[in-house]
């Protein structure tokens, strides 16, 4: 289970995964993190396809950090599609972005985002809302029961 | 209405008047000529009367004559009673006229002596018989002769009445004539100026439609420069947005990595090769600060008023307790007046009250004892809040570029800040329909005053052009 993706970290800008990447290291928070380079990656990584068509639905990421701004599809699209789809809807979704939108955040709730968060120019801040993220969703949270997941499939009393 | 079209619409009201008076006027003028023929045929009538009148108290005396029957006598009395009635009337009739007041004189004697004989002629008949009356009667030569004086004198009477009565119709006639002349050429005229006039209102029409044409066109061309305006804004906003929005990335990454460095390879590095590290991140993070305010400030231009009556106190107090980590380890004195409430944007608003206190608790910054004012005032009617501080103040030639984006009037050393913070403020009090301006003594403090409008005055308009001084410098 050590190999199992922990976060998926949707970042176009290699700068900003690293910096991500460094300040969930430094907080200790997650072993495995995949990053996916545009929105299409993320698609195909979450959904097991293309490049990813080897892995299962029963080893999603136990949180997405998603930017908005992604080359081909969009983070706003990349949500939608997480969820519409019954195998993905579950998985908790945090936006870390640079725009701080109201547009962008209503359409974000509107989507169901679990969080959304501004990257802040300082790193120092930067590190804490890293940490308090990763803290809370991947530590503190619980998450969901694997698949296969039936809702009303419980037996009747 | 133009005045021209004003006097010819007089004109015509007067001719039309005019014409009303005078067919009035024509009325009572024929109306009196009538009543001269009208006398004057009655005058004829007794002449004609009188002559009747004669005849019949000769044709009474002659049949006595004849007869000696007194009921002949009775035909002689009553010619001679009329005719004295006639001639009075006669007399009455020609009291006008001079002339046939002496003619009736001439007249008078006359009949009297014809009458006279006549009466003689009936005495001679009773008292001496038939034969001393024809013989009498017979004496026909004075008798004749006098009957020509009257037939010539009562024709004379009656030309004269025919001729007053031809000249009399001739008035008639020639006034009703007159009348009927200025009649037709009033409505002529009446009708020419309402033709005058109805050219003048179509000319006026004409260049009224003209104008409004030329408005027409102008309110176009201004609706279309306004889209265009609206368009050139928001792609300025947009702009603004994103260079701000794209400057933030590589800032990021500027203090990240500096951070990075500073955490992880400190050992690596001597502590000047520290130092500049540390100037790097304050440097990306002061750039920080100034692409953020000047995302907020391009966020409040394009933001819509949602106005709310809102209690200013309270705002007020969330302000002061908001600000306790700014002043943390100060003594700030405040005296805060009672403001009651207001109709404003409780967001924006208590943005105003955050930027002004935020600048007096900064520049009172370096006084043992601080103090802070809050109160409201009322200038020519109308309300005005304002903030005081006995701080640093400022030098009020420079208080044009106060409200300027990053304009500051202190060296960034002796008070920190990025100088977006009273544009601000400015934007959202001119949002709101109101004003702000502040007055200051260098090192004596500073008062900034505002006015919050009134609801009708908000900014409706959907874009919010740069106002002087307000140009944003972002080189």
């Amino acid at each position: 289970m050590s190999h199992e993706v922990e976060i998926l970290l949707v970042e176009d800008c290699p700068e900003d995964a690293e910096l991500t990447i460094r300040a969930l290291r430094r907080n200790k928070i997650a072993n495995v993190i995949q990053v996916a380079e545009d929105g299409a990656e993320a698609l195909d990584f979450l959904f097991c396809r293309g490049a990813h068509k080897d892995r299962t639905f029963s080893n999603l990421p136990k949180l997405v950090l998603l930017d908005l701004k992604l080359p081909k599809v969009g983070g706003m699209e990349v949500l939608q599609a997480i969820r519409a789809d019954e195998r993905t809807r579950t998985i908790p979704v945090v936006v870390l972005t640079s725009s701080k939108e109201e547009r962008d955040l209503i359409d974000g709730y509107n989507l169901g985002v679990n969080a959304y968060a501004q990257k802040p120019v300082d790193f120092e801040q930067f590190n804490e809302t890293v940490k308090h993220i990763g803290m809370f969703w991947i530590l503190v949270n619980q998450a969901p029961p694997p698949r296969p997941f039936v809702v009303g499939a419980a037996p009747a009393a | 209405m133009t005045s021209t079209s004003k006097a010819i619409a007089a004109c015509a009201l007067l001719i039309v008047a005019g014409i009303g008076m005078l067919s009035f006027w024509s009325e009572v003028r024929s109306e009196e000529d009538r009543a001269w023929v009208r006398h004057t045929y009655l005058a004829v009538e007794k002449l004609q009367a009188v002559r009747i009148d004669i005849t019949q108290a000769e044709t009474g005396q002659r049949a006595f004559m004849l007869s000696g029957q007194g009921r002949h006598l009775e035909l002689f009395d009553a010619g001679v009673t009329q005719l004295r009635q006639d001639m009075n009337d006669l007399s009455e009739l020609t009291a006008d006229n001079s002339r046939e007041r002496e003619a009736i004189h001439r007249l008078d004697p006359l009949i009297a002596a014809r009458l006279e004989e006549l009466g003689d002629g009936i005495d001679t008949r009773r008292r001496s018989g038939l034969l001393a009356g024809v013989e009498m009667f017979t004496r026909a030569n004075k008798r004749e002769k006098l009957m020509d004086q009257i037939a010539a004198q009562i024709g004379a009477m009656r030309q004269t009445e025919d001729q007053l009565l031809s000249r009399r119709l001739d008035t008639a006639a020639t006034s009703t004539r007159k009348i009927k002349v200025a009649i037709v050429c009033g409505n002529a005229l009446a009708i020419l100026i309402l033709l005058a006039k109805g050219f003048v209102i179509h000319r006026e029409t004409g260049k009224r439609n003209l104008a409004e044409q030329h408005l027409k066109c102008a309110n176009e061309r201004l609706e279309r420069r306004t889209s265009e305006l609206s368009e050139t804004n928001i792609e300025l906003e947009s702009f603004a947005y994103s260079v701000a929005h794209d400057l933030r990335a590589p800032l990021r990454h500027i203090a990240g990595f500096s951070n990075v460095l500073v955490q992880d390879h400190s050992d690596q590095l001597d502590a000047d090769g520290l130092r500049c590290l540390r100037k790097i991140e304050e440097g990306a993070h002061k750039m920080g600060s100034l692409v953020d305010d000047l995302l907020n400030l391009s966020k409040i231009g394009r933001q819509k008023l949602s106005i709310q009556n809102t209690s200013l106190d309270s705002l007020l107090g969330q302000v002061v307790a908001d600000s306790a980590p700014e002043r943390a380890g100060r003594e700030v004195e405040w005296r805060i007046g009672d403001l009651s409430t207001a109709d404003c944007d409780p967001g924006l608003m208590k943005q105003v009250f955050a930027n002004l206190l935020s600048n007096a608790v900064k520049y009172t910054g370096k006084r043992e004892h601080a103090l802070i004012e809050v109160g409201q005032t009322t200038q020519h009617g109308e309300r005005v809040i304002f903030v005081r501080d006995n701080g640093a103040g400022f030098e009020m030639q420079y208080v044009g570029k106060l409200f300027g984006v990053f304009q500051r009037l202190h060296k960034a050393c002796d008070f920190e800040g990025t100088g977006v913070g009273l544009a601000i403020a400015q934007r959202i009090i001119r949002k709101h329909g109101g004003r702000i301006w502040a007055e200051a003594q260098l090192d004596r403090g500073a008062t900034f005053s505002f006015t919050i409008g009134s609801p009708e005055n908000h900014a409706s308009a959907p874009l919010e052009l740069p106002l002087p001084g307000e140009v944003l410098h972002v080189a």
